[in-house]
């Protein structure tokens, strides 16, 4: 009786009381989460670690970096250290499995623990993963870095958790992409998941647009205006090379990667209208899509590369089609609204990401099945434009105004979970969500 | 007829609008434009992670217009080309804007030394990408014009910026309207 009242309480504490988290803004929740479907998670370790010359506590930021990391992958219910019955960061790497019983008894099913240390000027990240219930070790990772690398080290256990516990990759380490204009100019930055570490990309100082990683992650296509004419550029991200590929007189625009990444479908406007090509990814055998003096532009490749969604106003009006990357079976996807447009198809194939004025007031995000039914509206407040999907398929990065301006913005798949990432004063659209 | 354009030679136009509604031209101040462009410290193309606070919505609109005319030395005096402005989503000549066009051939027809790039413009409505097509071709729409009016199709180049570079700063229809327009300039 005793056990079922505490789990009622775990219930109640998971459901309705969970802490604000440092570093985020809970913006708007408009989907209540199930918390049915998560893993209850315990992180325990992480005691006070301070450097030398003093400061701030790096272990308590690793721990709310960690947490965070959890509890935003929408797979971990993260339990707050207060609902502990032990003192979470008293634990000590070595006797971490002593705490094993005590959580069994509350249900949680999984435990990170983890350390920070110094040796020399690294700083050494230990994590360990276990199944709770089972009593077993999952297996654990060090990672060692200089002080300023420590958000990247935690999320690369937070990772590291959600592999050992679900086999999938997880997303805490990856990068978005963003365009960010200020008065002079319009250029691209990288920034982490959470929106910190934002770095230049471009710095070009003409208007540089649509950026879109490519499939392994290496290759950032973009258009930029940096030579008069908006032309398309890859920028290799380890090496710092930029190659122009498509430099074609009027529009080279609205890059897509096929998710083999060995084509690149991009908007042309050399033969009149605005029309869908493909070529080879370094700018080689071009392949015209759709003809005709309209416009089509913003292709996504569907996940098994067979099939590209597209606005085109074709119909009189922006509307979202299909077509065969044969250029076939050209077919309308979108019907309700007079202007629905960047569709962005999921990384699983399962749904189309879309925004539409059908509601009125400014532009929504929606999600529809690949045949066109099903359609569920995402957002609600401000206009919301620009959707990109995390590599997952379990949360979405978009543009909204509902700050005063645009900034950019996270959400869950399921429409919870809303929040702003931008805070640089500027004017921030255009995201895409690294592999 | 070749328009008088002096006055606006190189003028920054800031017009205030009290309400949306209000007629475009009812409180015009006219500024250097270099009070405008000059005085701007340069500042470095970092962003800083400091949150910035969020600017409430403003009660009435304010409209922020930075325009240079195009203005051509000629042996006859100065001239003007003059941009023209489209309906939203449309790249239709509208009557309004032949007429302005009927005045810029003249110019061109008249000055056949005259080089001009066309750019092609959009409101913030709709996305980047799509208006970027709408842009140019909106710019292609005059250029068409221009060359059935007689004008060499290599005077003519066309260049689309969409909504990137607006005009009018401002979310209502007046900054909607000023921004959604094929302008002109001249290259040689």
């Amino acid at each position: 009786m005793k056990a079922l009242r505490r789990s009622f309480l775990v219930f109640l504490v998971l459901v309705g009381g969970l802490p604000p988290v440092s570093g985020w803004t809970q913006v708007d929740i408009t989907v209540t989460r199930t918390v049915i479907q998560r893993i209850p998670v315990a992180v325990v370790g992480l005691a006070p670690f301070h450097l030398e010359s003093g400061g701030a506590d790096l272990a308590a930021q690793a721990s709310s970096i960690l947490m965070d990391d959890l509890e935003f992958s929408m797979i971990f219910e993260v339990l707050p250290p207060s609902f502990l019955p032990f003192e979470a960061r008293e634990v000590q790497l070595g006797t971490e499995e002593e705490v094993l019983p005590p959580l069994n008894k509350l249900k949680v099913q999984a435990m990170v623990a983890a350390e920070l240390t110094m040796r020399g000027n690294d700083l050494i990240l230990e994590g360990r993963v276990y199944n709770v219930a089972r009593g077993t070790f999952l297996g654990g990772k060090r990672y060692f870095g200089d002080v300023k690398a420590l958000r990247t080290m935690v999320h690369r256990l937070a990772d590291e958790v959600v592999l050992r516990l679900t086999g999938e990759r997880g997303i805490a380490a990856t990068r978005i992409a963003y365009a960010s204009k200020t008065k002079r100019a319009t250029e691209l930055y990288l920034m982490d998941y959470d929106g910190r570490n934002s770095v230049l990309v471009t710095g070009n100082r003409s208007i540089n647009l649509s950026p879109r990683f490519s499939p392994d992650g290496r290759l950032l296509a973009y258009t930029s205006y940096r030579d008069g004419n908006p032309d398309l550029y890859l920028l290799n991200l380890e090496t710092g090379r930029r190659d122009k590929v498509s430099a074609l007189p009027g529009l080279n625009i609205s890059p897509a990667w096929s998710p083999d990444g060995r084509w690149l479908a991009l908007s042309l406007s050399k033969d009149g209208g605005t029309n869908l090509y493909l070529m080879r990814r370094m700018g080689k055998g071009l392949r015209r899509l759709t003809n005709g003096i309209g416009i089509s532009v913003s292709a996504s490749f569907s996940a098994n590369g067979r099939q590209i969604a597209f606005t085109s106003d074709r119909g009189g009006s922006p509307q979202i089609y299909v077509i065969d990357i044969e250029g076939t079976n050209l077919h309308r996807l979108s019907f309700k609204g007079g202007y629905n447009a960047s569709p962005k198809w999921s990384p699983r194939g399962d749904k189309i990401a879309f925004i539409s004025d059908r509601g009125g007031g400014g532009f929504q995000i929606y999600l529809m099945s690949p045949d066109g039914s099903g359609v569920q509206q995402m957002t609600t407040l401000g206009s919301n434009e620009d959707p990109a999907w995390s590599p997952d398929g379990r949360h979405l990065v978009f543009m909204s105004t509902r700050g005063g301006k645009k900034d950019i913005y996270l959400m869950h798949a399921d429409g919870s979970g809303q929040r702003r990432l931008t805070r640089n004063g500027f004017i921030n659209f255009a995201p895409d969500w690294s592999p | 007829m070749v328009r008088e354009a002096r006055e606006l030679h190189r003028k920054g136009v800031i017009a205030s609008m009290v309400s949306w509604r209000g007629p475009l031209l009812g409180l015009v101040l006219l500024l250097p434009v270099a009070l405008l462009l000059s005085g701007c410290p340069k500042k470095p193309e970092v962003q800083t992670a400091a949150p910035a606070a969020v600017a409430p919505e403003p009660a009435e609109e304010v409209v922020v217009v930075v325009e240079e005319e195009v203005v051509i030395e000629t042996e006859e005096g100065p001239v003007t080309i003059q941009d023209v402005f489209f309906d939203y989503d449309k790249s239709v000549i509208r009557p309004d804007a032949r007429e302005a066009l009927d005045e810029d051939l003249r110019v061109l027809n008249e000055n056949s030394g005259l080089r001009v790039v066309i750019e092609g413009h959009c409101d913030e409505r709709g996305t980047n990408e799509y208006n970027l097509a709408l842009g140019e071709r909106r710019a292609k729409a005059v250029r068409t014009y221009l060359m059935a009016g007689g004008v060499d199709s290599d005077r003519i180049s066309t260049i689309s910026y969409g909504e990137e570079r607006p005009f009018c700063l401002g979310h209502g229809e007046t900054a909607w309207q000023c921004n959604r327009r094929g302008h002109f300039v001249v290259v040689e």
